[in-house]
Order: C-alpha cells, then sequence, then structure tokens
C-alpha cells in the first residue's frame, strides 16, 4: 500500500481541522467525542456541572453580564482608538455554554463517519481480507502472531489511551494539531509527553524484538 | 440536522485521511516513533505550521476566540500513559475506528479499551483527584 507524500497528508490533515472548524465552529477533538459518550453513559442526559472550567465559566458570566448591562467595561468595544483592542481578545461569544450541550447523536454520527471512511479507503484501493487481529508485518513480529499477546497490546494500549487523553485533556487532534498550532502551553506540553513516550515506547519495544 | 450532517462527513473526511496518511497502520506508526521513517513526522509538522498561520488569519476575519489550553497536573502522566498505549495498540482514538472500517478487526478490542480507560479515568478522577479536567469537548 503506497501512502500520501508527507505534504498531501499535511495540507489533508490541515483542511479537515479546518472544514471542522468552519462547518461545526469548533476546534476538532476526538477523544472528547469519547468523554462525551462516557458521561452522557455515566450521567444520562444531563451533563454535570462541574464540567465546566474557569474559563468558560468566566466567559458565560461575561457574556451574561455584557446581555444585560451593554458592555461598557471591555476595552475596545467604546469609542477610543482601534489601538486599545487587547491582542487577546475577551472571550466574548457564549459559545462555551452551548458546548457541553452536543447531541449524543452527533458523536456517534462522527465515530460512524471515521468507520466509513476507513471502509472507503480500502474498497477504492481494491480491499483486503479482514483480519482478526491488525495487518503488518511489523504487529505480528511484535507479537510473535500470538492471538492473546495480540489481544494484550490492543485492549492494554487502548486502556491506556482513553485514560491518557482523558487525563490529559486532549488526544493528536485537540492538544496535537489544535492545540500545539495556537501555541498552547497544555498543547505543546501535552504532546511533546505522549510523543516522547511513544518514541520511548517504540525504540523499547524494537530492542526487545 | 445540518449540524448533524456535517459532523458526520467531517468523520469521514478525517477517516479517509488518515487512512490514506498510514495513521491506522500500525507498522506506519511503530516506523513513525522509531524514526525509521519521516513521512507522518513531517505530515504533522508541516499540518501544524500550516495550521499556525491559519488560525490567526481566521480569528481576525472571524473575530473567533478559543479557550486556553493550560497545562495542568494530568498533562505530563495523561500525555505519557497516552503515548505509550498508541505505540503499543497503534491507535491514537480515532484511529480504532478507521481500523475497523478497514477490516482490521482487533480494533474493536482497542476500541473497548479506550472507552473502559476513558470511564475508569473519569471514575478515579472524582475519587481522587480535585484539578480541574479540562477536556477537548470544552473547547
Amino acid at each position: 500500500m503506497t501512502y500520501w507524500p508527507w505534504w498531501l497528508s499535511g495540507l489533508a490533515l490541515s483542511g479537515v481541522m479546518l472544514f471542522h472548524w468552519f462547518s461545526l465552529q469548533r476546534m476538532m477533538a476526538v477523544s472528547g467525542r469519547f468523554t462525551g459518550l462516557v458521561d452522557r453513559f455515566r450521567f444520562g442526559k444531563q451533563e454535570p456541572v462541574e464540567e465546566m472550567s474557569p474559563e468558560d465559566l468566566m466567559a458565560a458570566l461575561q457574556a451574561a453580564t455584557m446581555a444585560e448591562f451593554g458592555s461598557p467595561g471591555v476595552p475596545g468595544e467604546d469609542s477610543t482608538s482601534a489601538g486599545d483592542t487587547p491582542d487577546e481578545p475577551v472571550h466574548l461569544a457564549a459559545a462555551p455554554l452551548a458546548s457541553s450541550a452536543r447531541p449524543l447523536s452527533h458523536h456517534l454520527l462522527f465515530l460512524g463517519g471515521l468507520v466509513l471512511g476507513g471502509f472507503v479507503s480500502l474498497l477504492l484501493l481494491g480491499g483486503a481480507p479482514v483480519t482478526a487481529t491488525l495487518r503488518g508485518a511489523g504487529f505480528a513480529a511484535a507479537t510473535g502472531e500470538n492471538p492473546v499477546l495480540s489481544y494484550a497490546f490492543l485492549g492494554l494500549g487502548g486502556a491506556l489511551v482513553g485514560f491518557g487523553t482523558r487525563m490529559a485533556g486532549g488526544c493528536t487532534s485537540g492538544h496535537g494539531l489544535c492545540g500545539t498550532s495556537r501555541l498552547q502551553p497544555g498543547s505543546l506540553v501535552a504532546t511533546v509527553s505522549f510523543f516522547g513516550a511513544g518514541i520511548a515506547t517504540s525504540l523499547l519495544l524494537g530492542a526487545l524484538l | 440536522m445540518k449540524a448533524g450532517i456535517l459532523t458526520a462527513v467531517t468523520g469521514v473526511l478525517l477517516g479517509f485521511s488518515l487512512s490514506r496518511i498510514g495513521f491506522s497502520s500500525w507498522d506506519e506508526v511503530h516506523a513513525m516513533f522509531t524514526f525509521d521513517s519521516l513521512r507522518m513526522i513531517f505530515a504533522f509538522l508541516f499540518a501544524a505550521v500550516f495550521l499556525a498561520i491559519a488560525w490567526p488569519l481566521i480569528a481576525r476575519v472571524t473575530g473567533a476566540t478559543w479557550s486556553p489550553r493550560l497545562i495542568h497536573k494530568g498533562t505530563i502522566f495523561g500525555g505519557v500513559l497516552f503515548g505509550i498505549g498508541w505505540a503499543l495498540s497503534g491507535s491514537c482514538p480515532s484511529i480504532a475506528l478507521v481500523q475497523l472500517g478497514e477490516g482490521q478487526l482487533g480494533a474493536g478490542v482497542t476500541l473497548l479499551g479506550i472507552f473502559g480507560g476513558n470511564y475508569l479515568y473519569s471514575v478515579v478522577h472524582e475519587r481522587y483527584f480535585r484539578w480541574q479536567a479540562r477536556t477537548c469537548a470544552d473547547e
């Protein structure tokens, strides 16, 4: 299988992130969708109130205050020069308030779309036989084609991915692409952490083989 | 309705792209982490740089703002656990689903692991940790 060259791959990744933002007015964040599903499962339809972060709470308060009293206190809003506008704009939109209320069906549509995307991709390449584990000589070598070891890799690895992304508050899309490109400190540190750990684990795995 | 369709379309576009880039191949991910192939590292860096140029332009034109992503106590440790899991399973959260679509059915086990791990962390966090766990979903 020949993959896209690096530049086309990079363009496609940025294109999808931008498409997501323009069509849904939100940054792409795949692990957040898993969190949304899990919370829905745990708490039912009502989102727990404490999930709102301090920043979002401030933004919501600010938006509510402005709706009530207008916006006298916000620099740049009055008739002074445009130079007063802060570089880091105040969080004006009340959008974060609505953000926790994404319907369950949308999470499922997104995750279903991923499955369909993978299916179409392989179909257009002529298909490949279904496998009970994963394809690839490397994976076969790493697990010795032992089914128990294969599923241990996948189950343990998956659990670490789920636990770690929720703990770090993001994954490759939210932190790795959308966060680092906005130079957000949390995203930069998280991305260095998960790439570093991935490199260390893979090198170790390679040395053990 | 419209948002639902756009959400699904975004999922398909991402799934298709990730498949063609090679992110859904355990071997390609392993080659990226061991530096045997720099292709996907360059792809990732290129996308990050492209977006770093795009966001400020978008912010200027549309007036959009985004929530900050701050460092908290779970950032490093969570990132490390995620990285280990990614290297073992060959899957970051979206990839397990792409692999399923490609007929790599072992990804079903990965998917169960991701849901289980996410669930477990939410319980552990409530019982033992006090810091604010922001998720991407807050963005």
